[in-house]
């Protein structure tokens, strides 16, 4: 089934402009609940009520407040509200192209696909180009009332935009130098080395699935058609051993599986 | 407020707290555990890797009151308890209750490992599909086993692929390496990651030469070998700061606040993150700087920590209570 464009949107670059079409690359998978009231089975309903008296606080008389220290905060009015709401824009605007290593995993928050809208000439040249300089881009976009930072790339022949994560965000490390006591021995490191191809693979997503889901959805269906669900029986193993005999027993037991 | 009974397995190995050097206040971690690969292991305490935007707002009435939620029976109309709640599932128009017996039924294994079972390349790993970071310490004696793993990763430019429960939940993650201290980023199951084709995108097509050729050129005068921090700054937050500082300038809607909504325990990352630092510092070394993406000075946690004392009531969860409860779902799974 084909998914719904969430937003339009242009890419600025030189002198062109590229209308996309955007679309989650995500799906939700996530079993979701209602609350219900146990002995009626009748679903809830959530109040906003004072802490301190219980009663109900009225939609149009609810503010948003924001902490400055302990004890003190600032009303934020709809109107200050409406202060901050940045300039309607279209624009995808790209700041600076670097290497994709340049930019670590940890930045990555919600990925997107670009679609094109209408001028598929100039999204697929765009998409060679990518391909080409094998460089992605930074990009500001305001969607929705709200600021964005994301990266542009080309992914399987097409474009995608990520969100990222915000500078204030991201911590990073640098010059960590192990203890003496804690530095792995040359032959450890080897040993290791070793024991990491034996067990090298190529990334295959569909090896793994979630299987509390798969289990948790067994159980629903069992329950609507009125059967008594299976339970789940877990099981637990465990071995122990110095790092250097560990890794040692783990080649061999590696190699083992290999031939067998 | 009233809450659900938890239906969440308690976690194995507890979250214990990590000790901090300097007599500081003892943190706890998301999750204690043991990288295991082959037959060696590694016993690693996690710690959220991010830290929340500072835009988070809490809900007040006009006049700057605290505010909470309460359940009611959208039948009778009458107040709920915790203990008044059950989940509910709808599918083809039933309505089918989920206890917590059913949950615990379904719940992952209690295991507290996280086992690599193979290793890949880096590059192989489409950026969609990395979800959250978390970094990974060395808890007890494991730094050397700890250092191995990493410095290896390093050489060979692979990474660890597995699988470990976390508060009830399964989550497939990558183990990598970044200057030493390892993460474990979480990452997307395979029916998450939608492709070109399930979108429905139109087939691949050469698109204008010429077009590509000026393309090629734009970007070029556009590329760099590095990023530059303001270009990812958080513009939102500093508007939005700016605004209060100068509505509390101006005495305007400034409250003083008793019993507001404390911080969703989910957001508390700030704290954990401030004493992770001094954690790796004495886990991984004496000599380890850290700093935050600016790639500026290295933190002072002493102030760090009073920042974050001072800000530690700011985070509300202000999008579940804002929603409106006919949408308001319970979430699981």
């Amino acid at each position: 089934m084909a998914a719904r464009a969430i937003w339009k949107g242009s890419i600025e670059l030189g002198k062109h402009q590229v209308a996309v079409k955007m679309y989650s690359a995500v799906e939700d998978r996530t079993i979701h609940f209602r609350m219900l009231h146990r002995k009626d089975d009748a679903p809830v309903e959530q109040h906003i009520v004072r802490k301190d008296t219980g009663k109900d606080v009225a939609k149009e008389d609810l503010r948003k407040a924001f902490a400055l220290s302990k004890g003190t905060a600032v009303i934020l009015e709809p109107a200050d509200l409406e202060k901050l709401i940045p300039p309607q824009s279209r624009d995808i605007h790209l700041c600076r192209f670097v290497a994709p290593s340049v930019v670590g995993d940890q930045w990555y928050d919600r990925p997107y696909y670009l679609g094109p809208d209408g001028d598929d000439e100039s999204y697929f040249a765009l998409v060679h180009a990518l391909e080409r300089k094998k460089v992605i881009g930074i990009a500001r976009w305001v969607m929705r009332k709200k600021q964005y930072v994301g990266a542009l790339s080309e992914l399987n022949g097409y474009l995608a935009l990520a969100t990222l994560r915000r500078a204030e965000q991201v911590l990073s490390f640098s010059g960590i130098e192990p203890a003496k006591t804690a530095k792995p021995h040359a032959n450890e490191l080897k040993l290791g080395e070793q024991l990491v191809s034996s067990i090298a693979a190529d990334f295959d997503p569909q090896l793994w699935q979630n299987d509390y889901r798969q289990r948790l959805t067994k159980l629903i269906e069992a329950k609507a058609r009125g059967e008594k669900p299976a339970r789940h029986v877990p099981k637990k193993v465990k071995p122990q051993a110095s790092l250097a005999d560990s890794l040692r027993a783990s080649i061999a037991a590696a190699k083992e599986k290999k031939v067998a | 407020m009233p809450k659900p009974k938890s239906r969440r397995a308690k976690q194995p190995r507890g979250a214990k707290p990590a000790v901090v050097p300097g007599g500081g206040p003892s943190v706890r971690s998301f999750w204690s555990g043991t990288i295991t690969f082959g037959l060696v292991s590694i016993p690693v305490d996690l710690f959220s890797a991010v830290r929340p935007r500072q835009t988070a707002m809490k809900l007040v009435d006009k006049s700057g009151h605290a505010l909470g939620r309460q359940y009611h029976c959208s039948k009778e109309g009458t107040k709920l308890d915790g203990d008044d709640l059950v989940r509910g599932y709808e599918t083809d128009g039933k309505m089918v209750e989920i206890t917590d017996d059913d949950f615990a039924s379904v719940a992952p294994e209690m295991s507290s490992d996280i086992e690599l079972r193979n290793f890949v390349p880096l590059e192989q790993i489409p950026s969609l599909y990395f979800q959250k970071p978390y970094f990974l310490a060395p808890a007890g004696k494991s730094a050397k086993a700890y250092h191995l793993l990493a410095a290896t990763m390093e050489s060979t430019g692979r990474v660890g692929i597995g699988s470990f429960v976390m508060r009830g939940h399964e989550y497939l993650v990558a183990i990598v390496s970044d200057n030493g201290v390892m993460r474990a980023d979480t990452l997307r199951y395979a029916d998450e990651v939608r492709t070109p084709e399930s979108i429905g995108l139109p087939k691949r097509s050469k698109g204008a030469a010429k077009m590509a050729d000026q393309f090629v050129k734009d970007i070029e005068a556009l590329t760099r070998t590095e990023l530059d921090i303001s270009e990812l700054q958080d513009n939102e937050a500093q508007a939005l700061q700016e605004l209060v500082k100068e509505k509390q300038k101006n005495k305007a809607n400034v409250i003083e606040e008793s019993g507001l909504e404390e911080a969703d325990p989910e957001s508390g990352d700030g704290a954990k993150i401030i004493d992770l630092m001094a954690v790796l510092r004495k886990s991984l070394s004496k000599g380890a700087v850290v700093t935050n993406a600016r790639g500026g000075a290295p933190v002072d946690l002493a102030e760090r920590r009073a920042q974050k004392k001072a800000t530690s009531t700011r985070k509300a969860p202000k999008k579940k209570a804002a929603r409106s409860p006919a949408t308001k779902r319970a979430r699981s799974g």
